[in-house]
């Protein structure tokens, strides 16, 4: 029962992450006082692009059409670490946050070799780009869910929620709210939001993502964006299990999850409603301007860690 | 099993006698890689036998030399033993090919001779275990590896690169013999048993000494800033294979060695040996890796990388020394594993690197990356073989650099545990550098493998490359797929490393599920195979044309990015440490706004060279200009200096 | 009631943490408007934290001061310095001399210090340690702040987060002082205020700009 929970779990992250993103775009549109495009909308992207043809050009070597599919396949294996309805997950072990951080970068580092491949200029624009941003985020990442993992005393993400679940929601520690706050930052620069990058830009000036996949088409387009909608899905997950996983099935009963499920669905939605409410508030950065923005998580996030010590 | 050990000793030794001979034997020289190879592999045979089931091995030659000469092969030397013949086997089989190719005459028999004679040495620096044999080794390995290097040439630049490294290899010797004459009160024939036993009782200023000695001396050898000034000037001179073997196996006997003093003599230390480690390796890491992106050249960018690694496995011996100075012998044991798990990681995929820039330096006679591109449709055997190892060591899982690194995070985060504060905040600390360093590799891999092998070549060099023969390739692909191998069943050397520090360590356990990633990581890898065999299936057709690129008919080479452009952003952000001379000269100077040619020159020395050598040097030689004063040329003034010397002699036998 | 102790027992017991989270958003603000409203935000939790002390403790005396801080320093002061930005129509950055990320890590460290600081003192007179160090911290970031931004408000600004923490720590160890004091602590805060007003008027008009490293042209 456990396992057939923890695959469904994972298959919801994987499934409903268009629908996140859809979602966001929506409540974006209403704040700006647009219309809006459907929520389903990238679903029916997908299906147009997974029908179409792969255009390869003709310079670019096998890394070109394997690295979306490299990038999705790493993208939903860390899917399957987040507990979402229950304090478990398909896969899972000791420092398993390490494990989750890395495949991310995996995928990175593939669509940043993709992009490369495609022999254009963009493709060079944007890895160099991304690689800015990535190696700043990856140490307030990696610090931040090493103070959540401290303060817990285990140092597996389902341990984490597990401890989390029998704590008062009120006795706010200062390292969650410091952690929280980096968590945050380095999400929005993970996941490619404003401020940071604009995911629906494509002028020169303003892209990052959406420079390393301008060339791919067809399916490999497909695949990456689902593969980032699926990171989107990732991040919000995380942030949710590590910081507010009250709600969460605690026996396998039909109540149970269904409270679970409302409930998850409950907290996407106001997540979803913050990004959206912060994307359309912020200008974007000038790009040397997001040292400064993962600076500031950094010092946030070494603060949480030094914190774990001192208020111990 | 010491007939195997023995074996391997005597064909280790027939190579070069053999490559001696192949001299005069033309016909016979194919002769002497089969016995090299045949030598190592026996070598391997019998390590992977003594580190797995741990018999201990040894051989005394004390008889025929003037100090006590023996080998033992406990489970370290065993490990590390392991570690060069299986590393050095590729390396053989791809110089049989490549010194075929590159070399003739008394350049190629040279090499064949002092190539298996430098393996020996390495050999006899990880089993000595007497100081005489120890040092006798470690001397001959720098001579080999300088000899080797000039088989290269010695024009120009070179031979001031070969001095260097001559140099403070000698300084870095000269600490090391330090350490070991500091023994020489207490434990005669300076053999390893009786230093161990000593090291307890003697005084702390004593032990403090032979550490920084020590630390000084094999952190030289190893490469730990600001020692490290000799790695980017010899490394890319030597000739392929022999950078491979300098980078990742010579590396690792310092690193050795290190373990032996710091472990396995001197014990449990004062936290702040290990903080001092700590700090070193920190250093090393992150500037190391920064140093690299901004190289152009392949081979100077890998040994910054080494630096890197090398930073990396010190930070992991660090973390050990302050844990065990703190009383948590398990997790120092669990340090002390990332350690020497992330040696032999780097080992195998920094040889690969360095084979694979020899192969590409081969195909197109250039080793300056912005005049490659386009590799990978010309090399595929080479090509994948260094996609892994680029893959490696970033630490991707699925790989085996992050194996190593996953250990090293869980000992720094197991040091959060521990009462006082100030291990509890530093440990966790350093794991956020190695977040760091670990995205500053992977910005500068992915700028490596995107601008030499993928996409447009940007030059008619790169243009006519051709794949290399089959045993480069060969040479390129096994370390390769031991890479995977480790990566994705990393027990299959995790257990018995376990093994090896508990012996070295008596009485400590480890932490429970120390290895637990060894149960996730086959899973994950079916995981991945699994989707990624299902979405190409499921994929349909391609068609092969010019993509969007804004609707500009015939892109060209140019267009691309540049390895320059693709670090740029990196470097203006941490410009701190780069900090490079710039000078722009407008001709004619008299006319600022109509000129004539306008020429950039911008020039990266290392800070150290500015603010730590240049003034060291300088002094050194102000000092010997104050001296030469002494140099009077008279011989009146020299007959004085005897009388003065007689007389203060007379005076301090008479007062002591 | 159970409510409301439970709520005055939270209170209590994370305030502390949401002033340090104003600290580093006040480091970290590129707007003036930003650095005011996170000072009024300051001056709320501060109002709750003397809510939650005088309902645990009945004391009707404190129920007044967290009434005059709650007008004062959450409602008053703000809304003046917000008119005094809308009417000197300036630039709206605020011109640090360190960049964000610096800001917020030297309050990083301002703020380790000050829990470093108040050791020996937690200990020997029993002090809710959080809260001393919250207090601390105020003074020590107000006067980071003015020292290292240059319009003239925000030196204004840096003034009142430092009367903050000096009037936090004596909440916190000697449970306030008396309410005749108090009035006259905070009467005292508006008139200064309003000079600093008028003063800001004045600079502006004299110089045309608020950037008071420009001010040493008016040395001899």
């Amino acid at each position: 029962m456990k396992l057939l929970l923890d695959i469904v779990q994972a298959v919801l992250l994987v499934a409903l992450a268009p629908l996140v993103r859809g979602i966001v775009s929506r409540i974006k549109a209403r704040i700006q006082n647009r219309q809006g495009a459907s929520v389903w909308r990238p679903y029916s992207d997908l299906r147009k692009l997974f029908a179409k043809e792969d255009l390869v050009p003709p310079t670019a070597s096998f890394v070109f059409r394997l690295s979306p599919v490299l990038l999705f396949a790493v993208t939903v294996a860390a899917a399957a670490f987040i507990p979402v309805l229950h304090a478990s997950a398909l896969l899972g072990t000791m420092g398993d946050f390490i494990l989750l951080a890395y495949l991310l970068a995996f995928g990175r580092f593939f669509l940043m070799l993709g992009a490369m491949d495609g022999g254009g200029a963009f493709g060079g624009m944007g890895a160099s780009r991304e690689a800015l941003v990535s190696t700043l985020a990856e140490a307030p990442l990696l610090l931040a869910l090493t103070a959540v993992a401290v303060v817990a005393h285990i140092a597996t993400l389902a341990g984490i929620v597990q401890w989390t679940l029998q704590q008062d929601f009120f006795r706010l520690s200062a390292v969650h709210a410091l952690a929280v706050a980096a968590l945050a930052l380095v999400a929005i620069a993970e996941t490619g939001r404003i401020p940071v990058d604009n995911p629906t830009s494509h002028l020169e000036l303003t892209m990052i993502h959406e420079a390393m996949v301008l060339e791919h088409s067809g399916p490999s387009l497909a695949l990456i964006e689902w593969a980032s909608a699926i990171k989107l899905n990732v991040m919000i997950a995380l942030l949710i299990a590590l910081f507010a996983p009250w709600g969460m099935a605690t026996a396998f009963t039909a109540a149970g999850l269904a409270i679970a499920i409302a409930v998850y669905a409950l907290k996407v939605a106001a997540l979803a409603v913050v990004l959206a409410v912060v994307e359309s508030s912020v200008a974007k950065l000038r790009m040397y301007m997001v040292p400064d923005f993962l600076g500031v998580a950094c010092a946030l996030s070494i603060l949480a860690v030094v914190f774990t010590a001192v208020m111990r | 099993m010491i007939y195997g050990f023995n074996s391997f000793l005597l064909l280790l030794l027939a190579a070069p006698i053999v490559s001696l001979l192949c001299v005069k034997v033309k016909r016979a020289r194919a002769l002497s890689p089969i016995v090299l190879v045949a030598a190592l592999l026996t070598g391997v045979a019998t390590a992977a036998v003594s580190f797995w089931r741990g018999d201990p091995l040894s051989l005394d030659l004390s008889r025929f030399t003037p100090l006590p000469f023996a080998l033992t092969v406990d489970r370290l030397s065993a490990f590390f033993l392991l570690l060069i013949c299986v590393v050095s086997v590729p390396v053989v089989l791809y110089s049989a090919s490549y010194i075929e190719r590159h070399y003739e005459g008394l350049r190629r028999d040279g090499l064949w001779i002092l190539l298996p004679a430098f393996i020996a040495s390495m050999v006899l620096v990880v089993t000595a275990s007497t100081g005489f044999a120890f040092l006798f080794g470690w001397e001959l390995m720098t001579l080999l590896s300088a000899g080797l290097i000039m088989m290269e040439g010695d024009a120009g630049q070179r031979r001031h690169n070969i001095f260097i490294y001559l140099l403070m290899m000698h300084v870095g010797a000269a600490a090391v013999v330090g350490a070991f004459l500091l023994f020489l009160p207490h434990a005669p024939g300076l053999t390893f048993a009786a230093m161990r036993t000593v090291a307890a009782q003697m005084p702390q200023g004593m032990r403090t000494a032979i550490f920084l000695l020590a630390f000084l001396g094999f952190g030289t050898k190893a490469g730990i800033v600001p020692l490290h000034l000799w790695l980017p000037r010899a490394h890319p001179i030597a000739p392929s294979p022999v950078s491979a073997l300098m980078s990742a196996v010579m590396l690792k006997t310092a690193v050795y060695a290190f373990v032996r003093f710091g472990f396995d003599f001197l014990g449990t230390g004062p936290a702040w040996w290990g903080y001092l480690v700590l700090a070193a390796g920190a250093v090393s890491g992150v500037l190391g890796v920064l140093y690299a992106l901004a190289e152009n050249d392949i081979k100077r960018l890998l040994a910054y990388s080494s630096v890197e690694n090398i930073g990396i496995i010190f930070m992991a011996l660090g973390a050990a020394m302050v844990l065990r100075a703190y009383g948590a012998p398990s997790l120092a044991a669990l340090a002390l594993l990332a350690a020497l798990l992330h040696a032999i990681n780097h080992a195998l995929f920094k040889s690969t690197l360095f084979l694979g820039a020899g192969s590409v330096s081969d195909a197109t006679h250039t080793l300056n990356m912005e005049e490659l591109g386009g590799l990978l449709n010309r090399m595929p055997v080479t090509g994948i073989a260094m996609l892994v190892a680029c893959c490696s060591i970033i630490g991707l899982p699925l790989f085996n650099g992050f194996v190593g690194e996953w250990l090293a995070f869980r000992a720094f985060l197991g040091g959060s545990t521990l009462p006082p504060i100030a291990p509890a905040i530093v440990l966790p600390l350093v794991a956020g550098v190695l977040a760091l360093i670990g995205g500053l590799a992977a910005a500068c891999f992915a700028k490596l493998y995107g601008v030499v092998f993928l996409s447009r070549p940007r030059s008619e060099k790169a243009e006519h490359a051709r794949e290399v023969p089959v045993l480069m390739q060969l040479g390129v692909a096994l370390p390769a797929a031991a890479c995977v191998l480790i990566g994705i069943f990393p027990a299959i050397v995790l257990r018995p490393l376990m093994t090896t520090i508990s012996e070295l360590m008596p009485g400590t356990a480890m932490p429970a599920q120390a290895t637990s990633i060894a149960t996730v990581l086959p899973w994950l890898a079916l995981a991945v195979i699994a989707i990624v065999a299902v979405v190409s299936l499921v994929r349909r057709t391609v068609r092969v044309t010019a993509t969007w690129a804004c609707g500009q008919p015939g892109l060209d080479a140019r267009m691309q990015y540049t390895g320059t452009a693709l670090s740029k952003p990196l470097r203006k952000v941490f410009s701190q440490v780069y900090r490079p001379d710039r000078a722009v000269n407008i001709s004619p100077a008299g006319q600022p706004y109509f000129p004539e040619t306008i020429s950039y020159r911008s020039v990266r020395t290392t800070s150290f060279e500015r603010t730590l050598y240049r003034p060291a040097v300088d002094a050194v030689v102000a000092a010997a200009h104050r001296l030469r004063r002494l140099q009077t040329g008279n011989i009146q003034v020299y007959l004085l200096y005897l009388f003065l010397a007689l007389v203060s002699l007379l005076l301090f036998m008479r007062f002591l | 009631m159970g409510f409301v102790d439970i709520a005055a027992a939270k209170t209590l017991a994370s305030s502390a943490v949401f002033i340090f989270i104003t600290l580093l958003l006040l480091a970290s603000a590129k707007r003036t408007r930003t650095c005011i409203v996170l000072f009024s935000m300051q001056g709320a939790v501060v109002t709750a934290q003397i809510l939650a002390t005088a309902y645990v403790h009945r004391s009707a005396e404190a129920y007044a001061v967290a009434f005059l801080v709650l007008v004062i320093k959450v409602l008053a002061i703000p809304y003046l310095l917000l008119r005094i930005v809308d009417r000197l129509n300036m630039p709206r950055e605020v011109k640090a001399s360190t960049t964000s990320a610096q800001s917020v890590f030297i309050t990083a460290a301002l703020i380790l210090l000050s829990f470093l600081v108040i050791q020996p003192y937690v200990r020997a007179f029993n002090i809710d340690e959080d809260m001393l160090a919250a207090a601390i911290a105020l003074v020590l970031t107000g006067c980071f702040l003015m020292v290292s931004r240059k319009k003239a408000l925000m030196q204004v600004i840096g003034l009142l987060v430092m009367e903050n923490g000096v009037f936090l720590a004596a909440l916190t160890s000697t449970f306030g002082m008396p309410l005749v004091i108090e009035i006259g602590i905070f009467f005292d805060l508006l008139m200064g205020v309003f000079l600093m007003g008028l003063f800001v008027f004045r600079i502006r008009d004299t110089f045309d700009h608020l950037d008071v490293s420009k001010l040493r042209r008016l040395r001899g």
